[in-house]
């Protein structure tokens, strides 16, 4: 969210014309708004990009017959880090080799998001799998899980395949140790009111908010594209078909943010534009300054359908 | 209390106000109307089997139930005490009444958070009981209470205002203790006030949301749960729960407003 809002403030300033006026949500809310609610949006971003082809290119505006967009920028990478205070119980134990069984405690309380809303929510089981995984070790995600949810969040392993299945709702025990909500950005004010002691966040929005944290191992932490074949294993299945539009199923992969114009962008012009500071120098310290440089030269899905300016713009 | 207008009394109100009145009243029912018609009657049933939507249900209204309670128990008292008597800063506690209703419901939610989370005062003192608050039951009534514990204090103070005072101070001569009063003249005769004070406090504190989503996400009361299903799975989802919540809403109103009319007739 920061980095945006800075984006928003110095493209702002250069295009005093322009008033950009941006909203956050979880990853899968947001493309929801477009091909759900039928907002027309001009930019769409995403922290996870594989959601871009699964949500919008694969859905058709009704209007126009058309998907609702059919090319997307990869912008950044990131990495899973656990978020906590000086407060937080046990922060002079956790670590990069610890951090599942402390989490698992039934005295700490641990903030996630909705896996069902939330790219990170779902990140998060992935990672308690391939930390299963990684140490021989089925009980490493069946204690963070035990006895939590009114309905089970499941593990199931078939040879090298592991995956989770997430049933149709997500409501905790009246007892449990975590809490849920509907994207990570949620659960920023409740970690620094000490209401959670951990919760699950990305590298840059802890740094960002001064949190301390721990990153989590390139094993765990999908941030390794060396690792893609390791992480694309585990997969994230939602265990319910009553109102998806689509098959529900999110491979881990190393994180990448995604960004598009939607097809029925009604001021493409702007978008364009915005992008075009973002990838320029001014944009470029901005995501570097917060922990999140962009990818660079730009990579671009299908893009033989980027907009013209901006195929001159990348040099295509 | 108004006194009911006598048939054949001549209204005398400037030209235009009917028309403007009238502009009002197909305002709030028009958006209504349109919502409890959006449904189908066996969408209608089926989300009624729903168990998510059976327990969220129940849940809100325990949880309204519990508030207005508290309510009764903690605002009655003051009520009656702003009715009768007149002392130094009276104006000010008024005030204070008041003011949860003119401050956003985020902010009243995050204002408990900082005294009823966890590291909040009453937060801890509470803990050691046992009790907590975030995503709790008990969160989720001190949201509805705090939000809508004005309208109660407020109409049963005007209640209590329109009691006879002759008639209590004439049970005062007669030997009458200030709790035989209350209970035996004031409180019988302001009863119907009392009554739809709380009838408004539970109808506001079930429908509350921007202060319980921030103390209690889950359990999740019906507009939390509608605001999920709107979020997550869109309008088409949502509306069901929505109609269902305005359709029970209705009815307790109706059934609770025609109770304390009779009641004092």
């Amino acid at each position: 969210m920061q980095p945006f809002q800075q984006l928003e403030e110095a493209f702002e300033a250069e295009n005093p014309d322009v008033d950009v006026q941006m909203e956050f949500h979880g990853s899968i809310q947001v493309m929801r708004r477009v091909t759900d609610l039928h907002r027309e949006l001009d930019l769409v971003a995403t922290a996870d990009q594989s959601l871009l082809p699964m949500l919008m290119y694969a859905t058709n505006n009704p209007e126009t017959g058309e998907p609702y967009a059919n090319w997307y920028l990869s912008m950044a990478t990131n990495t899973i880090t656990i978020a906590y205070t000086s407060k937080s119980k046990y922060a002079d134990e956790i670590s990069a080799h610890n951090w599942f069984e402390i989490l698992s405690r039934d005295d700490v309380r641990v903030g996630i998001s909705d896996p069902r809303f939330d790219a990170m929510g779902y990140r998060t089981f992935m990672a308690f799998a391939l930390a299963s995984d990684f140490y021989s070790d089925s009980s490493i995600f069946g204690n963070f899980v035990h006895r939590q949810f009114k309905y089970p969040i499941r593990l199931k392993t078939e040879g090298e395949d592991i995956s989770i299945i997430i049933p149709e709702i997500v409501e905790t025990n009246p007892d449990s140790h975590l809490v849920v909500r509907g994207s990570s950005v949620a659960l920023n004010a409740l970690l620094e009111s000490g209401e959670i002691d951990y919760a699950f966040e990305y590298v840059s929005v802890a740094n960002q908010l001064g949190f301390e944290s721990v990153k989590l191992p390139p094993e765990f932490g999908l941030n390794d594209p060396k690792l893609e074949d390791y992480y694309n294993r585990v997969r994230v299945e939602l265990d319910f078909q009553r109102f998806a539009s689509v098959e529900p199923i999110f491979t881990a992969e190393q994180i990448r943010y995604g960004l598009t114009i939607p097809t029925n962008a009604p001021q493409p012009e702007l978008a364009i534009r915005f992008i075009e500071f973002l990838y320029g120098p001014k944009g470029q310290q901005i995501m570097k300054d917060n922990w999140q440089p962009l990818f660079i030269p730009a990579q671009i899905d299908q893009p033989e359908n980027l907009p013209a300016e901006l195929k001159e713009f990348f040099g295509l | 209390m108004t006194q009911k207008k006598r048939s054949g009394a001549k209204t005398f109100v400037p030209i235009g106000f009917n028309i403007l009145a009238s502009l009002l009243i197909f305002f709030i029912l028009l958006p209504l109307l349109l919502t409890l018609l959006s449904t189908s009657v066996g969408t209608l049933l089926q989300t009624l089997q729903d168990q998510v939507v059976i327990d969220s249900i129940s849940l809100t209204f325990k949880a309204g139930a519990w508030a207005t309670v508290m309510g009764l128990l903690l605002g009655v008292p003051i009520a009656y005490l702003l009715a009768r008597s007149d002392f130094h800063g009276k104006a000010i506690i008024e005030g204070v009444i008041d003011l949860p209703t003119v401050i956003p419901r985020t902010a009243a939610g995050i204002a408990l958070l900082l005294v009823f989370g966890r590291t909040g005062i009453l937060g801890k003192t509470f803990a050691h009981l046992g009790i907590s608050f975030t995503d709790r039951l008990a969160g989720i009534i001190v949201a509805m209470l705090f939000v809508s514990v004005p309208l109660l204090v407020n109409t049963s103070r005007q209640a209590f205002q329109a009691v006879n005072r002759d008639l209590e101070q004439a049970a005062q001569v007669d030997g009458a203790s200030a709790w035989k009063v209350f209970w035996q003249i004031s409180l019988p005769l302001a009863w119907r006030g009392v009554l739809n004070g709380a009838i408004m406090m539970f109808a506001r504190g079930i429908s509350e949301f921007g202060a319980v989503i921030i103390l209690a996400y889950s359990p999740k009361i019906v507009p939390v749960l509608i605001y999920e299903r709107f979020q997550g799975y869109g309008l088409e989802a949502a509306t069901p729960i929505t109609v269902i919540l305005l359709i029970l809403i209705l009815a307790l109103f109706a059934i609770l407003r025609w109770l304390s009319n009779s009641i004092s007739e």
